[in-house]
């Protein structure tokens, strides 16, 4: 995986044309802030599913809030777009960030999450005659899921206080924490 | 007016000193958090009833998402006490920033946004539930304050004059 780290981040870069103009005084911010908007847009929409299925609004039909989750969709991927955006521009503080590892382990665990609730749950939950208070499986489903994405937000929000420092000596860890 | 000394006297408390100075991850590091994850719940729910007024998601009874409310609440005042404890910490970075009244008085305004729009669709007394285009504008402008209270928000970290009363 160090390997694998290290090839990323030389490849990446962080010298491209786009890397360029997201190093100019306004690009940064306004890229951080619509990454703030489509965590709100995510956890409005997500989050509020989520917690319908959780039994908060039960008179709610599962399949009316269900109409919500395109715009969460849409908040991810403003995020995926803005997110890029910073790992392009300095690779190096987000592949060697154990912050980040958790981030991407906890978007990997809500990604999982709602394949496994379309999976297994979806026809019961959204039949015509599901009952208004949705079975125990989606429940567990909905409550993995508001961990996750506040897992991910922590991930994202304490980035800054654990930026990598220059490696010393041998790493035996199963992902680099700190630059080569 | 002058406030440095008021300032400087916030920053020399033990609660402001603790909450820049402490190492341990639930200081300022951990406030931050709760402050990120409030935002999500308090802007979220605002913005998806938002939408709701403004045809997203048409099959949800527009009345029951006031079962909502309380969490969009919890997660305004998560924030009220964690923005506290970050100004108790930073007071002269934020107070002598105008992009710090900015986002406070976008805040205000989307919250009152919120009680007006709660008013008119969640009260016992409201029996109109058609939606009418004063309804519409009232969800537009909070969409657009809580967009502008949040890239205010974000531009603080680029935008002080002054950290402390020494830097």
């Amino acid at each position: 995986m160090h390997d694998f780290q290290i090839w990323l981040v030389t490849t990446i870069g962080g010298r491209s044309a786009i890397a360029e103009v997201m190093r100019t005084a306004w690009a940064w911010p306004l890229a951080e802030s619509l990454h703030f908007l489509g965590l709100c847009l995510l956890i409005g929409a997500v989050g509020s599913f989520d917690l319908r299925l959780l039994g908060v609004g039960r008179r709610i039909p599962i399949a009316a809030m269900h109409r919500f989750i395109p715009w969460g969709l849409l908040g991810f991927a403003i995020n995926i777009a803005t997110g890029s955006l910073f790992i392009l521009t300095e690779p190096d503080q987000y592949i060697y960030n154990p912050s980040f590892h958790f981030k991407l382990l906890f978007m990997t665990i809500g990604g999982l999450n709602a394949a496994t609730f379309y999976l297994t749950s979806y026809r019961r939950v959204f039949a015509p005659d599901a009952p208004l208070d949705a079975p125990r499986r989606a429940k567990v489903i909905a409550a993995i899921s508001l961990c996750a994405w506040i897992g991910v937000i922590t991930g994202g929000r304490l980035l800054t206080f654990y930026r990598p420092s220059a490696c010393e000596g041998q790493q035996t860890a199963l992902l680099l924490t700190c630059a080569p | 007016m002058n406030i440095d000394p008021f300032l400087a006297w916030l920053e020399s408390t033990t609660l402001s000193q603790w909450v820049v100075g402490s190492p341990s991850m639930f200081a300022f590091p951990g406030i931050l958090t709760l402050h990120a994850i409030g935002m999500g719940f308090a802007v979220g729910i605002s913005a998806a009833l938002d939408l709701r007024i403004l045809g997203v998601a048409p099959n949800v009874p527009l009345r029951e998402l006031r079962r909502f409310l309380p969490i969009l609440w919890a997660g305004f005042w998560l924030n009220a006490v964690s923005g506290l404890l970050l100004l108790i910490g930073y007071p002269t970075k934020a107070l002598t920033n105008p992009v710090f009244y900015l986002k406070l008085t976008l805040i205000a305004v989307a919250m009152t946004l919120l009680v007006r729009i709660s008013r008119q669709v969640f009260d016992d007394s409201a029996t109109v539930t058609a939606i009418t285009s004063k309804l519409r504008n009232l969800a537009i402008a909070s969409l657009v304050c809580w967009a502008g209270a949040i890239t205010a928000g974000r531009l603080l970290a680029y935008t002080y004059h002054r950290l402390t009363q020494l830097h």
